[in-house]
């Protein structure tokens, strides 16, 4: 090759690079190919690696967190909080940010109550296993906490470590009210995912949960940390309990269950008026703070709503009502009482099995005569029987808003295993399966003039600004008022010839007591009943309806053991209630004062 | 010295270059300056973005230090506490006939609830967003100068 010379001798530099560039642009140009073909390539990775690659290139300038708004607030009709948020605190260490050990270890041995070499093991660890962050201590208490806080400010070398909080549920009432708030569960830890079960929590879970949305938190200082969204907080609520009054009734049924020896039982309390649950405990029941220290799942229900029982002669109220509505009979009727009555083949026999000769209509009620309802329901036949029994309720839901409603059970003559004794023994509670919630609706319809009122706990949603108020509703009118009257007034006589553990001095009350045999496999326990009592107060003007139901005492008798029980709550109620005495009502209504007390809506 | 500066800038074929030049010069002083009001502007963010952080920390702590105070005012107004306490104080619960009621005139018992509205006298009024471009660049030097003083404080 010869070489090209310049006149003067030297090699013609222009000449070289002419010659050059072709070759050096053809290769740089095959390099920029490779590496657009590497680009190319790069793009169509399989996603578990392309997440990789995205991780490590955001690692450095951003963090992700699952951000929860707070579960909303219950409140009872007071105001009273009955579940609350509250925060575990839990503090870690981002090992990359510690510069010296041996002078954060003792700082924080002190402040967590830990070992120094604790601390150390813990950190040499996640250096060895390069981990970017690790758990010192969960949960610690808020002043822990906030000591660890102060602690970060002041001293440079806790600059890698984090104070974290999660949300928890607390219930700052106890046990209060457990079955009817029913409990929030779930890993917080792992997920945030808390969720409500049963009871207010569990029916309420979308209105009371906040919202859940995973944030991406810049580390770039001249970035403006982005504006929080505070709307996702959950909705609070308020309920138609009453702190006082449930706490009055958990009180009165821990004190029956005691002295009776039940195995259980369950209290009501509602304005019948407006359908409103004053209060709602059965026992046992549970600590919803330590839900997770529960064996038994049972105890988690509320069997107020969703265990069924056989009522008893509490029926006969709705047996006699029907009667009275459909016109089968009338208030002034009697009949011979044999003591016993055959229906289908079963002899039915009074309580006592003794006969009563002639009596009337309100000695039914009053004396509790399985005879006397029997004859009622035969006088209204299967159709009209059942028929009744579906317009109080009895086999479907009431709509209360509480999660785990039962519905009961409701033989009929579309029934394969209904047979016509099926129709004498519901008519005084027998081979018929309702809720305590159930009863005490139906009464609620003798006591507020036929309409029969929807059972509801919740009074007001609040969102934010805006408050939803729950309006009374009615599930339908089973009787008319004349027929309600006339019902209560044989109520009263029960009361005041029978009852008279029942009985409150200054008022009329309007009662029905139940006992209840047992129903097993192969027929009814012995000496083992369920005992109730129902009942309502000023008889003339019913603002309360109180049901009390013992599961196996040993008085056996409604009569017996739970009527006493009505008449302690009723005893403290007319006070929380501020329900004057029936002569003091009457003469305060003479001279122009309000009837209705501050608990109407 | 002087007179070759002079003669330099009599040659003709530096007089173009002498317009690049100042050209240039001006061109890196109006990229010291933009540059200058640049770092001073994100300066001021990441400060304002740092102080952001601090206040929405300090507004979360708040909030869960009112939650917390919340339940323990619910404690202790819980039921138990109220009736130990009141027992101790000498109080017991009254019977039905010790209970006086009085007719009080014009008063109806179905009374709403009102809640009073928020007093916001002292509430300072909302900024009005009036920047002008020649504003912001007065609050840009302005700023700039004070750093410089505390600069040459330290």
């Amino acid at each position: 090759m010869t070489q090209v010379k310049t006149r003067y001798g030297q090699p013609d530099v222009q000449d070289s690079l002419k010659r050059r560039l072709p070759l050096v642009s053809g290769l740089m140009g095959l390099a920029a190919l490779y590496l657009l073909a590497q680009l190319v390539t790069f793009q169509y990775q399989p996603t578990a690696v392309t997440n990789y690659y995205n991780r490590l290139a955001t690692f450095n300038y951003v963090s992700q967190a699952r951000v929860t708004a707070g579960r909303g607030v219950i409140y009872d009709r007071e105001g009273q909080p009955l579940a609350n948020n509250t925060f575990d605190y839990e503090i870690g260490m981002s090992p990359n940010l510690i510069t010296d050990i041996t002078r954060v270890a003792p700082v924080l041995a002190d402040a967590l109550s830990l070992r120094e070499l604790e601390i150390k093991t813990v950190y040499d660890a996640a250096v060895a296993n390069n981990l970017p962050w690790v758990s010192l201590a969960k949960p610690v208490s808020p002043t822990v906490a906030e000591r660890i806080r102060e602690l970060k400010n002041s001293d440079q070398n806790l600059l890698g470590i984090t104070v974290d909080s999660q949300a928890r549920r607390l219930y700052p009432q106890g046990t209060l009210g457990a079955q009817v708030l029913g409990f929030v569960a779930g890993d917080a830890v792992r997920d945030l995912s808390l969720r409500g079960y049963n009871g207010i929590e569990g029916y309420y879970e979308n209105e009371l949960a906040g919202g859940v949305r995973d944030e991406t938190f810049s580390r770039i200082p001249f970035e403006l940390p982005e504006d929080r969204n505070l709307d996702d907080r959950g909705s609070d609520l308020v309920l138609t309990i009453d702190r006082d009054v449930q706490f009055l009734i958990e009180s009165e049924l821990q004190r029956a269950v005691t002295e009776t020896g039940a195995t259980g039982g369950t209290i009501i309390v509602m304005d019948p008026r407006t359908g409103d649950i004053l209060g709602m405990t059965s026992y046992p029941s549970f600590d919803p703070n330590t839900v997770y220290a529960v064996n038994d799942p049972n105890l988690l229900r509320n069997p107020a709503i969703s265990d069924a029982y056989e009522p008893g002669s509490v029926m006969k109220l709705v047996t006699m009502a029907a009667g009275l509505e459909k016109g089968v009979i009338l208030p002034t009727d009697t009949y011979v009482d044999n003591g016993v009555i055959e229906v289908g083949g079963v002899m039915i026999p009074n309580s006592d099995r003794a006969a009563r000769g002639v009596v009337d209509m309100t000695q039914i009620i009053v004396q509790s005569l399985n005879v006397g309802a029997t004859n009622i329901s035969l006088k209204l036949g299967p159709s009209n029987f059942y028929e009744m029994i579906d317009l109080f309720g009895f086999g479907r839901s009431t709509g209360v808003d509480l999660e785990g409603e039962a519905i009961g059970t409701v033989l009929t003559p579309y029934d394969a295993d209904w047979s016509e004794s099926n129709l004498a023994t519901n008519s005084f509670g027998q081979g018929i399966s309702v809720t305590p919630l159930q009863m005490v609706t139906a009464v609620s319809a003798i006591a507020n003039d036929g309409l029969m009122m929807q059972p509801h706990i919740v009074q007001q949603v609040i969102d934010g600004n805006e408050v939803y108020p729950s309006v009374p509703s009615a599930l339908g009118r089973p009787i008319s008022a004349e027929t309600a009257n006339i019902v209560t007034e044989m109520m009263v006589q029960a009361v005041e010839q029978n009852l008279t553990e029942a009985q409150l001095p200054g008022y009329r009350v309007a009662g029905k007591s139940g006992t209840a045999e047992i129903p097993t496999p192969l027929g009814y326990e012995r000496d083992a009943s369920i005992a109730s009592f129902i009942g309502f107060l000023p008889a003339d003007a019913p603002q309360v309806i109180i049901f009390v139901k013992l599961d196996r005492p040993n008085g056996y008798w409604g009569s017996l053991v739970a009527a006493p029980v009505f008449r302690r709550i009723a005893e403290r109620l007319v006070i929380l209630m501020e329900l004057p005495s029936d002569n003091i009502r009457q003469a305060l209504a003479a001279e122009g004062g309000n009837l209705n007390n501050a608990w109407s809506r | 010295m002087t007179q070759w500066i002079q003669q330099a800038v009599r040659r003709a074929p530096f007089r173009d270059r002498r317009e690049i030049f100042w050209l240039t010069v001006l061109a890196m002083f109006m990229a010291i300056v933009i540059g200058a009001l640049y770092l001073s502007n994100v300066a001021e963010t990441s400060t304002i973005g740092r102080q952001l952080e601090v206040l929405i920390e300090e507004q979360e702590r708040l909030e869960q230090e009112n939650e917390e105070l919340r339940i323990e005012i619910a404690e202790l107004r819980s039921v138990p506490r109220l009736l130990a306490r009141a027992e101790a104080l000498g109080f017991r619960q009254a019977v039905s006939s010790e209970v006086e009621y009085l007719i009080v005139a014009g008063y109806s018992p179905q009374r709403e609830r009102t809640v009073a509205p928020i007093r916001d006298e002292d509430a300072e009024p909302i900024p009005v967003y009036d920047e002008t471009l020649i504003g912001w660049l007065r609050q840009q030097v302005d700023t700039l100068g004070r750093q410089f003083a505390q600069f040459n404080a330290q």
